[in-house]
């Protein structure tokens, strides 16, 4: 399901930039690293992940208005593509797929997080690194709104992205 | 009007970007042996500047011009320095200069936690952005001689 | 798509999202780096530390925006600063105690305020500690070296955040190598 094509803007409102170099930090200072694991990758995805969790799981509380009734886990679904990622990122997933049995695949042709860094495939190893945290924000918007699920990341050109989002259901 | 290349400096005189687009003789040294060189000659020419001027300095601006050549020098108030040679007739550099700061500079740089200050940008997407900045600069399509 | 969403279904106040999603953010780092380091100075350091990283940058995106010229004395830098803390994070500090080389910016409540509480046994951290950083780094690369620090913080119990900042010196830019 194609989702309308939209524009991107050039020069962003000053207030987006705090956060995105805060984030740029969480990755490149080595600050959420402990000092014997210096260098850990998985370290640091996981906690880039967890301060997504926490920060999307807060954050959807104060966007939602107090009407907000979900239909379905669809309805949900298109609401993190839709309003949710207009919200944080100014702009809509451009594509959603899912395959009715829980597994829902959101493609962003130009991921605000990456649009500065390529356009290629150059740094393309940092990739993981800048979706971390999203995908935690991902999850804990979601496990906010009782939806238990497990988000991954791919990139094969920036600023191109797929989140994979898997329902977990209660068995 | 022709642009011929462009050196972009760090506050300290790191090389921090070379580009050219029309240098029609090679230069006979490495590129960060004349990027020294470069820097070495515009800070004793902006010290000497400075010193003798009649007037305030306020623009952090200046050029030499040679009988075949134009240098073209502005500096960001972060002292981000930006020197581009262009030919003779090429006006307003200075305002290009400006414009690959905040456009490029500034996006693709200081925006891409990528790339760490201060040190040489080895950024495609921000060659592929100053690329065309100069190429849609008015001294760069112009045919005027 | 059998459905279309025509109104938004997030509140009026989103305008709002970008500072809280970046308080939000913030906090949540606050809480991890207190869980991961054995001492609350480390944390202070720390957050001093990724501040003055984030001052070298957004410096330039300031200037970049306003093409404000240098700054003629210690006032108009503090000035500046206010007007950079209303652009970035949407709060408006008052400037106090300005003297030529020292001055306060007094927050009533802090740009983290509204979410925010100390978290149980750290009376030293420095919650705020990011943004003397940023106020140092982003002075020092229009060449003032300055001190800045916390001198009160309503999540203690003052009555206003403030953040005072102190001139140094002026910096140079460096000679250039010798050439051999």
């Amino acid at each position: 399901m194609a989702l309308p094509p939209q524009s991107t803007s050039t020069t962003a409102p000053p207030d987006e930039l705090p956060l995105e170099l805060l984030h740029g930090e969480l990755i490149f200072s080595g600050i959420l690293l402990s000092k014997d694991k210096e260098g850990d990758i998985n370290e640091l995805l996981s906690k880039l992940e967890f301060i997504g969790f926490s920060t999307g799981y807060r954050l959807i509380e104060r966007l939602l208005k107090d009407s907000t009734r979900f239909k379905d886990e669809l309805d949900t679904i298109k609401f993190i593509c839709k309003d949710f990622w207009v919200a944080i990122y100014k702009k809509q997933i451009d594509n959603l797929r899912t395959n009715h049995q829980g597994t829902y695949v959101l493609q962003d042709n130009c991921f605000k997080l990456l649009s500065k860094i390529s356009a290629t495939k150059q740094y393309l190893e940092h990739g993981p690194k800048f979706l971390a945290f999203t995908c935690g924000i991902i999850r804990g918007a979601l496990s906010n709104l009782g939806i238990s699920s497990v988000v991954v990341a791919e990139i094969s050109t920036m600023p191109t992205c797929r989140f994979h989002i898997t329902i977990q259901r209660a068995t | 009007m022709t642009i011929h290349n462009l050196y972009i400096f760090d506050r300290n005189g790191t090389l921090m970007y070379y580009g050219e687009w029309n240098r029609k003789k090679a230069g006979t040294m490495n590129k960060e042996e004349e990027g020294k060189l470069v820097y070495g000659m515009l800070f004793s020419l902006r010290s000497f500047l400075e010193k003798i001027s009649p007037l305030d300095l306020k623009d952090n601006s200046f050029c030499y011009r040679t009988s075949k050549y134009k240098m073209n020098y502005w500096e960001s108030p972060t002292g981000v320095k930006f020197v581009m040679n262009t030919d003779l007739s090429s006006p307003n550099v200075k305002d290009l200069l400006r414009l690959i700061y905040q456009m490029v500079y500034v996006e693709y740089v200081v925006k891409n936690p990528v790339c760490p200050m201060g040190e040489y940008i080895h950024s495609e997407l921000f060659a592929q952005k100053l690329d065309e900045v100069v190429k849609s600069s008015l001294i760069y399509t112009s045919k005027t001689s | 798509m059998s459905r279309q969403s025509t109104s938004s279904r997030i509140t009026a106040d989103s305008k709002k999202v970008n500072s809280e999603l970046f308080v939000l953010t913030y906090g949540t780092l606050v809480q991890q780096l207190v869980k991961d380091y054995e001492s609350v100075e480390d944390v202070n350091k720390q957050l001093e530390r990724i501040g003055y990283n984030i001052g070298l940058r957004v410096i330039e995106d300031f200037l970049a925006r306003t093409n404000y010229p240098r700054c003629t004395d210690l006032r108009d830098t503090a000035e500046k600063i206010q007007a950079a803390f209303k652009m970035y994070l949407n709060a408006t500090p008052s400037l106090s105690n300005v003297t030529a080389d020292e001055f306060s910016l007094v927050f009533e409540s802090t740009p983290f305020g509204e979410f925010t509480e100390l978290p149980d046994a750290c009376a030293n951290l420095k919650y705020c500690n990011v943004l003397p950083g940023v106020i140092r780094g982003a002075c020092e690369m229009v060449q003032m070296d300055v001190q800045a620090y916390v001198i009160a913080d309503t999540l203690k119990g003052d009555n206003a955040t403030e953040i005072r900042v102190r001139f140094i010196k002026k910096l140079h830019d460096a000679l250039p190598a010798g050439e051999d």
